[in-house]
């Protein structure tokens, strides 16, 4: 019996201690729970305030896209724009500038559809400048929906306002608009050139993802402006172009007028050339008749002549010699000028050349006491026909003789010039020419008025010949004098 | 060298006109004399029957797959405007078949792809099967269905990758091009066995964000419940704003923040981009997901995209082991493009200096990927995947 109680109360205390125990465990595991649902607790919170700021982030995140989508669709509108407008700058002719908008610029704008209208004010109302994205059928519909709403297009212009699907709050207005561009999304703006007629441009897109910016307005209204300015430029161009066809056309008329003249003119002295060369053969014919009658008659052949008589046939004889002389003179100015006469030219030595004319001229020259002085490089060579040469130096030194007073001075220089030309100079004491003969004296039958001319005889032919012998030599000649002191006539011919 | 390549690239605007230019450009670098299959990749405005017919005067009777694309991909540079024709030739060692299905829609996405599973299997049946090709149209409701009942034929640890045709992101019509047919509500696919070798790449960067979710109520691909709350609740949350503003900013919402499915052992989370929301609070997305799926919000970077295009790259190198590659395809998504916008084309110089001036780079942008799980449990069976840069090495 005792054992039995014995073991009852052994159990009992068992019991107890599993129970105390059992009681300690769940109390150690509630505390532990606790401390679990505690960290749990306290990383839901922070679960819970990871996913606030994950909204943060997002919220973020969605604006950056955006500011940077608007971004890199305003640089490649940029850029696009930048060269639309070098393209559009460049061209001067009006028909040519709205073409320059092609589909590919207008789809790197971000749109695939374009109108541009300029208003016509003979017709009174906007004639289409080009299309892009658009049928044919639907450019027709489109002309005609803007006739009749051309108020719309025409205020635009007054406000040169830019209006597009996003700033359009007229709902009636921005669905008529889109139904003429065929599309939700839409740019229009004025095309605004100072001068001549003003226009719109409008763009459209059917992509309805990416809606119309302020951005995007501001981009088409700068192209607009663009082509504006390059309708003013091309129309300030193609009036200035105008202006100097008119100019250009002037000038050829009065050109061509010139031109007849001038040939006229040549024609008629080539008649008048024809005219003395004809003249002086005529007349060289006769003049050897009456030459030769003269001098048989001077023989005495035909009987003694009365001294009276003699006398007068000796006058005859001198004066046919001086009028052959101008007949040779004017039948060798035509025949240079005709170009009958041809220069013989070779390599001569000009000091000898120089030197047959003075041994022709110095009997004269010693009876006028003249100092004759002649400065030449005795190998100077020239490319010329010598016999001309040799008249022109007779022609220039007699003149000069003519006009200095005994115990003057005539001197001969000649100096190479760079451009493969000799100058030759021929200097006297003489009287002068006046200024404003200097020129004159190189025509035909030109005397300068002055007392020795009055008492020399001349034909006033002599210098005629000279210019035309030195000019067919592809030479020039001048004078330079001073009145009372002296000329210089100065003349070029080739080296040899 | 067991296959052959030659790429020709167009950009004309007229489709007779590309077609004849871009095939001239390919058989200038085609090396060959006989052609076995060829590629064609175009934009939507291309992408019409006259571009098939042309290739056929030219080349008869030669197999031809591909697909439009929102824009397609040419070494490094992309084109809106564009098409790419590619010549295969093979050596006797490299074996294929192609098919077609149509009428997706009508069969039910899973009976189309079994469908097409059969059709390649057919004369396909003592030689050993290395990889499959898939191109399907991008508007089908339920591509991992068609994928799924390709799989029951093909096996379901069969290697699988494919893209999903797109338009110019109207979601109007996107074309599958087979032999003289471009059709829509369709895939074509190839199988490809004997002497080659392939590397396949899959990432797409995008970041978990906040807290995980529960798919409490889903069919097919679309979301009406998460966390027992109409689904748009999620973006209300995060973003701050009204399911009405949510639907004005799917644009952006779509790229930036899809969807991220919690694949147990898989690196990256399976996206969904999001192709409409509605009225009531549902979410209808590019590809399906299965109730009870954890999902996440998902954030991503340009820098987090362009990194994962060098992971995709690394993992090609490491599936090829060494092995040389004689043309790499590259399917990447249309997010990508969106997200990436200027920077687009930097992704595909990385590929294109990653692999040399030598091996061609082709390919287009997607509105989906389609590519096997590398997580142990999934076995290799075949995803669609929105967002990812999905690049395939194939040499021989």
């Amino acid at each position: 019996m005792l054992s039995y109680e014995y073991l009852i109360s052994i159990l009992g205390v068992i019991f107890l201690i599993t129970i105390i125990s059992l009681i300690a465990f769940v109390i150690s595991k509630m505390e532990k729970i606790k401390q679990l649902s505690s960290v749990i607790e306290s990383l839901s919170k922070s679960l819970d305030e990871m996913d606030e700021q994950a909204k943060l982030i997002v919220r973020t995140d969605i604006e950056l896209s955006k500011t940077q989508e608007e971004l890199d669709k305003k640089i490649a509108g940029l850029y696009t724009l930048q060269k639309l407008s070098r393209a559009i700058s460049t061209t001067l002719e009006g028909s040519q500038i709205f073409k320059m908008v092609e589909a590919n610029y207008l789809e790197n704008l971000g749109f695939e559809k374009a109108y541009g209208f300029l208003w016509d004010n003979q017709k009174n109302e906007f004639s289409l400048q080009m299309s892009i994205g658009y049928s044919e059928e639907e450019i027709s519909t489109t002309k005609a929906a803007i006739t009749t709403d051309k108020n719309f297009f025409l205020n635009l212009i007054r406000n040169e306002k830019t209006t597009s699907s996003m700033s359009l709050t007229d709902t009636t207005l921005k669905t008529k608009i889109e139904n003429i561009l065929r599309s939700p999304a839409f740019v229009v703006t004025p095309i605004l050139p100072k001068e001549g007629e003003k226009g719109f441009f409008a763009v459209a897109t059917e992509n309805t993802d990416t809606p119309i910016t302020d951005g995007d307005e501001e981009l088409i209204t700068i192209l607009a402006n663009e082509i504006g300015q390059a309708l003013e430029n091309a129309r300030l161009f193609e009036k200035t172009w105008h202006t100097q066809q008119q100019l250009e056309q002037k000038v050829e008329e009065r050109t061509r007028e010139l031109t007849n003249v001038l040939n006229a003119v040549k024609t008629i002295n080539k008649r008048k050339s024809d005219f003395v060369s004809n003249v002086s053969h005529e007349l060289r014919t006769p003049l050897t008749s009456i030459k030769g009658y003269a001098a048989i008659l001077l023989t005495g052949k035909l009987g003694t002549l009365p001294p009276e008589a003699k006398e007068r046939l000796e006058k005859i004889n001198r004066h046919s010699d001086e009028l052959g002389h101008i007949v040779n003179d004017l039948l060798d100015i035509s025949r240079i000028e005709s170009g009958k006469m041809i220069m013989n030219l070779g390599k001569h030595n000009l000091k000898e050349i120089i030197s047959k004319a003075d041994d022709l001229l110095s009997g004269q020259l010693k009876e006028k006491k003249i100092n004759f002085n002649i400065n030449i490089d005795p190998d100077a060579s020239v490319l010329v026909d010598p016999e001309q040469i040799g008249r022109v130096f007779i022609n220039l030194i007699g003149n000069a003789m003519k006009f200095t007073p005994a115990g003057g001075k005539i001197s001969i220089s000649a100096r190479k010039l760079n451009d493969g030309m000799v100058q030759v100079d021929i200097s006297d004491t003489g009287c002068g020419i006046p200024l404003g003969d200097q020129e004159a004296i190189f025509e035909e039958f030109f005397r300068v008025e002055n007392a020795i001319n009055q008492e020399v005889k001349g034909t006033g032919l002599g210098l005629a010949l000279v210019k035309r012998i030195i000019k067919a030599h592809q030479g020039k000649i001048w004078v330079k004098s001073t009145l009372g002191s002296g000329s210089t006539f100065s003349f070029t011919i080739q080296q040899g | 060298m067991s296959i052959n390549v030659g790429v020709g690239l167009s950009t004309a605007k007229d489709p007779i006109h590309a077609a004849q230019e871009a095939l001239q450009r390919a058989r200038t670098r085609f090396l060959r004399e006989k052609i076995d299959l060829v590629f064609v990749f175009s934009t939507i405005n291309l992408s019409t029957l006259v571009i098939l017919e042309t290739i056929q005067t030219f080349i008869p009777e030669v197999p031809i797959i591909g697909c439009s694309g929102a824009a397609i991909i040419h070494d490094k540079n992309s084109y809106n405007n564009g098409l790419i024709i590619m010549l295969l030739g093979f050596s006797k060692e490299v074996y294929f078949n192609t098919a077609c299905v149509s009428n997706i829609k009508n069969k039910t996405p899973i009976h189309a792809g079994e469908e097409l599973g059969e059709k390649l299997l057919y004369g396909f049946k003592d030689i050993r099967r290395d990889l499959g090709l898939i191109f399907c149209d991008g508007l089908i409701d339920n591509t991992q269905d068609l994928v799924n009942g390709m799989q029951e034929r093909l096996g379901k640890s069969f290697p699988l990758v494919g893209a999903c045709a797109s338009d110019n992101l109207k979601y109007i019509r996107t074309n599958i091009f087979h032999n003289a047919e471009t059709l829509s509500d369709s895939a074509c696919a190839m199988l490809w066995g004997g002497k080659i070798n392939f590397g396949l790449g899959i990432k797409h960067g995008w970041k978990p964000l906040g807290k995980q979710h529960l798919v409490t109520k889903s069919r097919g691909n679309i979301i009406y419940e998460i966390d027992s709350r109409p689904a748009t609740y999620l973006y209300e949350e995060y973003l701050g704003c009204d399911v009405k503003k949510l639907q004005n900013e799917l644009r952006f919402i779509s790229v930036l923040y899809p969807i991220g499915i919690y694949v147990p052992g898989e690196e990256e989370y399976l996206l969904r981009n999001i192709h409409s929301i509605e009225n009531d609070g549902t979410l209808i997305l590019q590809g399906s997901i299965p109730e009870n799926s954890q999902v996440r919000l998902m954030i991503g970077t340009k820098e987090s995209c362009l990194q994962a295009t060098d992971q995709a790259i690394d993992a090609v190198n490491k599936e090829l082991a060494g092995k040389s590659a004689n043309f790499i395809l590259v399917f990447n998504s249309i997010s990508r493009h969106i997200l990436l916008r200027r920077d687009a084309e930097k992704e595909l110089e990385i590929i294109k200096k990653q692999f040399g001036d030598e091996i061609p780079v082709v390919g287009l942008y997607t509105y989906g990927e389609l590519a096997p799980l590398t997580a142990i449990g999934y076995h290799g069976k075949a995803y669609l995947h929105n967002q990812t840069v999905t690049l395939l090495a194939i040499g021989g």
